[in-house]
């Protein structure tokens, strides 16, 4: 049976994280959202004991359409070797969530650094996590409407309409090996075509 | 004005207020963006507003004659820079610095005011990005010219 996190050949293409390589200094994994909770309790408990960052992304026409990405670290304490030293571990976990049920688990009691990350994916692509404890904008207004970082949210906001600006003609409305024209490029040609005439006698 | 033999100096009293308040014009102490760091030089011995009298940036709108937006104005900000504003003292000033303060700019966005000037009466704009800081004390140089001739700033200026 697919699973809803494994993206189909077509959503394969809208989805870069599917085709990149595993990079060398992080595990990327992907984990269902209902296993998400007890996976990150177990990285924790493996000495996960940064979590650097939560980021989110927006696939419009994948299912799910949205990634949740956890940024974990582990600094080893107890190393087995001098070649170990300086050499932290990565874990990249990915979670997909789908459109029409836009929640996840929170880890804000885990670790505290999940607060503000997870307020910021709230805040920007609207995505709520049940069990965080101060769970509103940080970045946006608090009265703001929508979540702007989403693929479908108009870019100048919803309420206003693209900003007049006067029309300058620019270097690549120009169709390539169009002749320069104007006074400066016309006195340019007749001083060239002049130097020219003196050219000839000689 | 002219000088009388027994070393007195007559001027009016309105020409001698102007000539003070010109030359001490006060900006308020608030960085938006990068524009904030040339304002910074233009505050540096290199630039040197001090000569124009501006060097004081007051940490307190109550003390500020001149509110320089230094650089593009979020949404969020926005009721924050009309509240500063509100809070200063009449008569008062504002320079718009830079393409993104006067008109948004670069940032044709939901999170950015297309032009200060939709908040707040701006008085002089500065063009750039950023204001070179010779540009930055031309337009405190107009400040000036506006006091001595006459100008209120503020309020006053519109009623």
């Amino acid at each position: 049976m697919p699973s809803p996190q494994n993206p189909t050949v077509g959503g394969t293409a809208l989805d870069p994280t599917s085709l990149r390589p595993p990079i060398d200094d992080a595990e990327i994994e992907r984990v269902e959202r209902d296993a998400l909770r007890d996976r990150l309790v177990g990285l924790r408990s493996q000495g996960m004991a940064m979590l650097l960052d939560v980021g989110a992304a927006d696939y419009p026409q994948r299912e799910p359409r949205f990634d949740v990405v956890y940024h974990l670290l582990a600094i080893p304490t107890k190393v087995a070797s001098v070649a170990e030293v300086g050499k932290p571990r990565r874990v990249r976990l990915l979670v997909g969530v789908p459109a029409d049920d836009t929640t996840l688990p929170s880890v804000a009691d885990l670790w505290a650094s999940a607060d503000w990350a997870e307020r910021e994916i709230f805040d920007l692509f609207g995505i709520t996590f049940t069990g965080h404890p101060n769970l509103r904008r940080i970045q946006m207004p608090d009265d703001w409407e929508g979540a702007p970082l989403r693929k479908d949210y108009p870019l100048r906001g919803p309420a206003r309409e693209k900003t007049p600006r006067p029309a300058f003609p620019l270097k690549s409305n120009v169709p390539a090996g169009t002749p320069p024209s104007g006074k400066v490029a016309e006195a340019l040609q007749r001083q060239i075509a002049k130097a020219r005439n003196q050219e000839k006698p000689s | 004005m002219e000088v009388a033999p027994g070393q007195f100096l007559l001027a009016k009293l309105d020409e001698v207020a102007r000539w003070a308040q010109s030359s001490s014009v006060w900006p308020l102490t608030m960085g938006l963006a990068c524009c904030a760091i040339e304002m910074m030089s233009v505050q540096a011995p290199q630039y040197d507003i001090a000569r124009l009298g501006s060097e004081v940036f007051r940490a307190s709108p109550r003390q500020a004659d001149l509110m320089i937006v230094s650089g593009r104005v979020a949404q969020k900000m926005a009721p924050i820079i009309r509240r500063l504003y509100d809070q200063m003292a009449d008569p008062k000033w504002v320079i718009s610095m830079g393409a993104c303060a006067s008109s948004g700019g670069v940032f044709d966005n939901y999170a950015v005011v297309q032009g200060v000037d939709t908040v707040i009466p701006v008085d002089v704009y500065v063009p750039g990005c950023p204001p070179t800081p010779d540009g930055l004390l031309y337009a405190v140089n107009l400040i000036q010219q506006q006091i001595r001739q006459g100008g209120r700033g503020g309020i006053l200026a519109r009623a």
